[in-house]
């Protein structure tokens, strides 16, 4: 039996790696075509703005060279992102590559610690729902997944504030440069996000499916028979597969979730950032920050297929 | 030892002519129940809003009377830190939501079907690109996108929700899209056409409302969920609804500093509002889900 | 050395709860039937007969779900003396009422706890079992032969990975893998169905059991694969003088390997006894229905006996959910004589036995 030139992980990266710069463009184009359509000359705005009549525009957009239709101003602007060159923000003039990166890594530990904390709630329900049938337990459970999505998570992290500050006697609001050994602050907006992003019942019913699933093959039933460990080898494919692909199909909706919890907490991330880009609208900031979060949801994708590979023996089937 | 347990099978024409309602799951008649009381509380609050059959004025501010709790001199809700009738507040703050998540709704469903049918039918090229819109909307995170169009048009919630419908469709196109493809293995649209039904009547009536109509009703369900929370979260962020008209969303985040002085009631009882009424699609959805196509169950 | 028999079935039940039609499935309805040491006791008969699931019900490997499991099944060993169905039925409480089966509650956690602990020195250490589709049975993320060593860590002396390791491979030898230390690493996915049979027969000796169950072991095979499987087992059976349990459908299978045959048909034993009585050809001393399946092997001596037609057995198998009255077999017996037939028609048969230890469950035999 020849096996295959090309290892399995190549493939699944190149074929990750086409999808992700097809999907960002998709993305691009839209946002880009939304900013097109406000009033005013957005276009203007994303490249140091301009004023004076509409004819006075075009005409020195003619002389300098600067595209006037709308696909060219795409590409122009799409050209200078490809170059790293994201324009500057309106509002405090710095390059908004530099500004989004930063605050897109607060971000970033923002949704990742609170979707392990989704799961660390989320996957003992779903476990135990599965395993035992006790229906009254089920439906107890069920209906806690189901109230905990429906609250309003600013509300939550108010609560959550009002508490930590009265019982725990910390105010944790506002991030600063001196907090970075406050482990406190940074735990209570990311349980809080975990906790009300609306998630669990969908994780939930996500891995209870699967584990169901799962124990109900032949392999299990092997398993059981030989006296093994069960849950060894129902790990791979009744865990850490369905855990890092919920991760991956939920992503947009945490982020969704840390624009607001930033707010609440004054949490220095990409959200924050966002809500200040919209009210001052400014438009290279929010464009930038769009594609920021897209390309981290094709990264938390890009992570559930890279372990699909690696755990599957013959994953050519993707 | 010897068992005894001497049965009659129920006879199983006799099973079937149990109605639907008696052959499902308890809870979820219970859920679907809920959800149909939530659904018409929000129906009927929003004609009171309408046409002004409100207990108090909303801007009516009582000074005597803050922060009072349910109950007090025929305030059912209390009042808030300005003396306002709560329960007057939440009523109006329906209005927030529900015509533009009606809009939402109309708009994902409409465009959706429409596409699910032509790339069901036509497969190939609108498949492909239906698609291909699908995994661009779920790539980008809904209110990311909301900022964008609120930076680019200032927040008109109607607006708003004609993109959250736009960004919707492709998804119940997919689901629309799927339904199509099922049916098609099932030779149940060979055997229309060949009865010669006219293609028109194939789609809107077979297709659409036979075998549709669940799932579309589950997704309108759903679609009111997520605008009441989109509604609230951007009139929270400052961008819907703006004082002092009220918003569910605005009434928590002008509640917030006095929660952090343990006065709750202003910020929690519209909190409570947006809890059981999402709660109530939800279940609404889920229940009905399991009872109309569960019926493919045993 | 002892005569008491290994394993032995003592009026075993399996209901399974249907909830939509509120009745019992009775899967396993009344079986009786011992395998002494050393031998091999070979379980034949139609699919929905009830075979399986006595094997699922002795190993406790009934997949949750409401439902009865009722009997005694000890297991004797010398050393290990009891029965694996102790105090089941504590967890089962079910609702009648006039004669319908109304609601069964079962505690799942604690019957499946306590059938855990019940077997925890029985499965894989006493008893091994070879399933039905191989491939399927063994873990798909996982090598073959590390499961194979997981066999022998957990259940020899052997704890070290590395010396499991070359046992794991010793078995592959044994089993007659070509390569065995190339065979190791395949994943169950690259192996054909023979090799894979092969492989899970070399798991389940691994932990040197003292009674192997053998699930349809050839089933799904090529006809030349199949002779070699049954061909390795009889092998195996001699060297190593274990008690085999063999279940198939296919008479073949089970005539090539058993010392003693049970016969079973909708939940019951239809009729045990020595392979030689069973299986004979002399058709004088059989049930009905054992009869009618031997005329109905594709053989040309039967084709010849019948006049160049094969002899299929009339009717479908029996529903098991309907409690009957009567005799199991007698909607399809062909051989009802008027003497007999008021006592089929409303009546059981008890197991009889007559003579040698050759038992049969027919009114013609009484």
């Amino acid at each position: 039996m020849k096996a295959s030139a090309i290892k399995p992980i190549t493939l699944v990266l190149a074929r990750e790696l086409t999808t992700t710069i097809s999907l960002l463009l998709g993305v691009s184009v839209i946002a880009f075509l939304i900013i097109l359509a406000s009033p005013g000359d957005p276009f203007a705005q994303l490249f140091g703005g301009f004023s004076g009549t509409e004819s006075e525009r075009l005409a020195l957009y003619e002389s300098l060279g600067i595209p006037t239709t709308w696909y060219g101003q795409y590409f122009s602007w799409l050209g200078n992102v490809v170059q790293g060159d994201l324009g500057t923000s309106i509002r405090s003039g710095q390059p908004v590559l530099g500004e989004v990166a930063s605050a897109g890594v607060n971000t970033l530990y923002l949704t990742v610690g609170a979707l392990i904390v989704t799961l660390a709630i989320a996957t003992p329900i779903a476990i135990y729902t599965a395993i035992r049938e006790n229906s009254r337990l089920t439906l107890t459970y069920n209906l806690f997944a189901y109230m905990i999505s429906a609250i309003p998570v600013f509300w939550l992290g108010y609560l959550g504030i009002y508490l930590s500050t009265h019982l725990f006697g910390f105010f944790p609001l506002g991030l600063g440069s001196s907090d970075t050994g406050n482990v406190a602050k940074f735990l209570l907006p990311i349980f809080i996000l975990g906790l009300g992003s609306g998630l669990i019942s969908e994780v939930v019913r996500h891995m209870r499916e699967q584990v169901s699933r799962v124990m109900n093959e032949e392999y299990i039933r092997t398993a059981r028979a030989k006296g093994a460990v069960v849950w060894k080898h129902a790990f791979k494919e009744g865990f850490l597969i369905p855990v890092t692909e919920i991760m991956a199909i939920k992503m947009p909706f945490i982020i969704g979730g840390a624009i607001i919890i930033e707010q609440v907490f004054n949490w220095p991330g990409m959200g924050r950032m966002a809500w200040q880009a919209a009210q001052d609208r400014d438009f290279p900031v929010i464009l930038g920050i769009t594609l920021a979060a897209a390309v981290l949801v094709r990264l938390s994708s890009l992570v559930h297929k890279l372990v699909f590979v690696s755990v599957n023996p013959r994953a050519s089937h993707l | 030892m010897k068992i005894q347990y001497q049965q009659h099978t129920k006879d199983i024409s006799q099973y079937s002519e149990l109605s639907l309602i008696q052959r499902s799951d308890k809870t979820d008649v219970a859920f679907v129940a809920y959800g149909l009381f939530v659904l018409s509380l929000v129906f009927i609050s929003y004609l009171l809003g309408l046409f002004g059959w409100l207990p108090f004025d909303p801007d009516d501010m009582d000074m005597d009377l803050m922060m009072a709790l349910p109950g007090a001199s025929g305030h059912i809700l209390g009042t808030d830190f300005l003396g306002r009738d709560i329960l007057t507040r939440l009523i109006l703050g329906i209005q927030a939501y529900f015509l533009p998540g009606l809009l939402a709704i109309v708009v994902a469903l409409g465009l959706g079907t429409f596409m699910g049918v032509l790339s069901g039918y036509r497969g190939g090229k609108a498949e492909a690109v239906i698609t291909y819109i699908n995994n661009v909307m779920d790539s980008l995170p809904r209110l990311v996108l909301i900022l964008l169009v609120v930076a680019a048009f200032k927040p008109d919630i109607y607006i708003i929700m004609l993109v959250v419908g736009l960004t919707n469709a492709p998804a119940v196109a997919s689901l629309v899209k799927d339904k199509i493809t099922f049916l098609k293995q099932k030779n149940f649209l060979e055997a229309s056409v060949a009865l010669g039904l006219s293609t028109r009547t194939i789609i809107v009536k077979h297709i659409l409302w036979y075998n549709c109509r669940t799932l579309l009703i589950i997704q309108a369900t759903l679609g009111m969920a997520e605008a009441i929370l989109i509604e609230t979260s951007l009139s929270y962020l400052g961008f819907g609804v703006q004082e002092p008209i009220p918003s569910w969303g605005n009434m928590i985040q002008a509640g917030a500093n006095y929660m952090m002085r343990g006065d709750f009631w202003p910020s929690t009882a519209p909190a409570l509002a947006i809890l059981f009424t999402v709660l109530g699609f939800h279940l609404l959805g889920d229940g009905l889900n399991n009872i109309l196509e569960g019926k493919r169950r045993k | 050395m002892s005569t008491t028999p290994l394993i032995k079935i003592e009026d075993l039940h399996t209901f399974f709860y249907s909830k939509a039609k509120q009745a019992f499935i009775r899967a396993v309805d009344g079986i009786s039937m011992e395998v002494p040491r050393g031998k091999t006791l070979g379980i034949v008969g139609e699919s929905g007969s009830g075979k399986s699931i006595t094997m699922m019900s002795v190993l406790g490997l009934i997949n949750a779900g409401p439902g009865v499991i009722r009997g005694k099944v000890t297991y004797d060993n010398g050393t290990i003396n009891k029965n694996l169905l102790d105090g089941l039925e504590r967890f089962v409480d079910v609702h009648e009422e006039s004669g319908t089966v109304m609601h069964v509650e079962k505690d799942l956690a604690g019957w499946q706890k306590h059938s855990e602990e019940l077997m925890k020195d029985i499965r894989g250490n006493e008893i091994s079992i070879i399933f039905q589709n191989p491939k399927a049975a063994f873990n798909p993320f996982t090598v073959i032969g590390d499961q194979i060593a997981e066999m022998v860590m957990l259940h020899t002396d052997i704890k070290d990975p590395q010396a499991a390791k070359e046992k794991a491979i010793y078995w592959l030898e044994r089993v007659k893998m070509d390569t065995p230390e190339v065979r190791y690493h395949n994943y169950p996915g690259a192996l054909s169905g023979g090799m894979a049979q092969r492989a899970m027969v070399a798991m389940a000796l691994a932990s040197e059991p003292s009674l192997l169950i053998a699930d349809e072991p050839t089933t799904g095979l090529d006809a030349t694969i199949q002779a070699k499987v049954l061909e390795l087992l009889a092998e195996l059976k001699e060297e190593l003088g274990i008690t085999i349990m063999i279940i198939s459908h296919d008479i073949g299978v089970i005539s090539a390997l058993s010392d003693y045959v049970a016969v079973m048909y909708g939940g019951t034993v239809l009729e045990y006894g020595k392979a030689e009585d069973v299986l004979s050809t002399k058709y004088d001393n059989k049930h009905p229905y054992a009869k009618a399946l031997l005329a109905s092997i594709p053989s040309l001596e039967n084709i010849e006996k019948s006049g160049g037609r094969l002899q299929a057995i009339d009717g479908e198998v029996l529903d098991t959910i309907k409690v009957v009255e009567c005799c199991k077999f007698s909607a399809r017996c062909n051989r009802i004589t008027d003497a007999v037939k008021d006592k089929c028609h409303n009546n059981q048969p008890p197991l009889q036995d007559i003579g040698g230890g050759h038992k049969i469950r027919c009114w013609l035999y009484q």
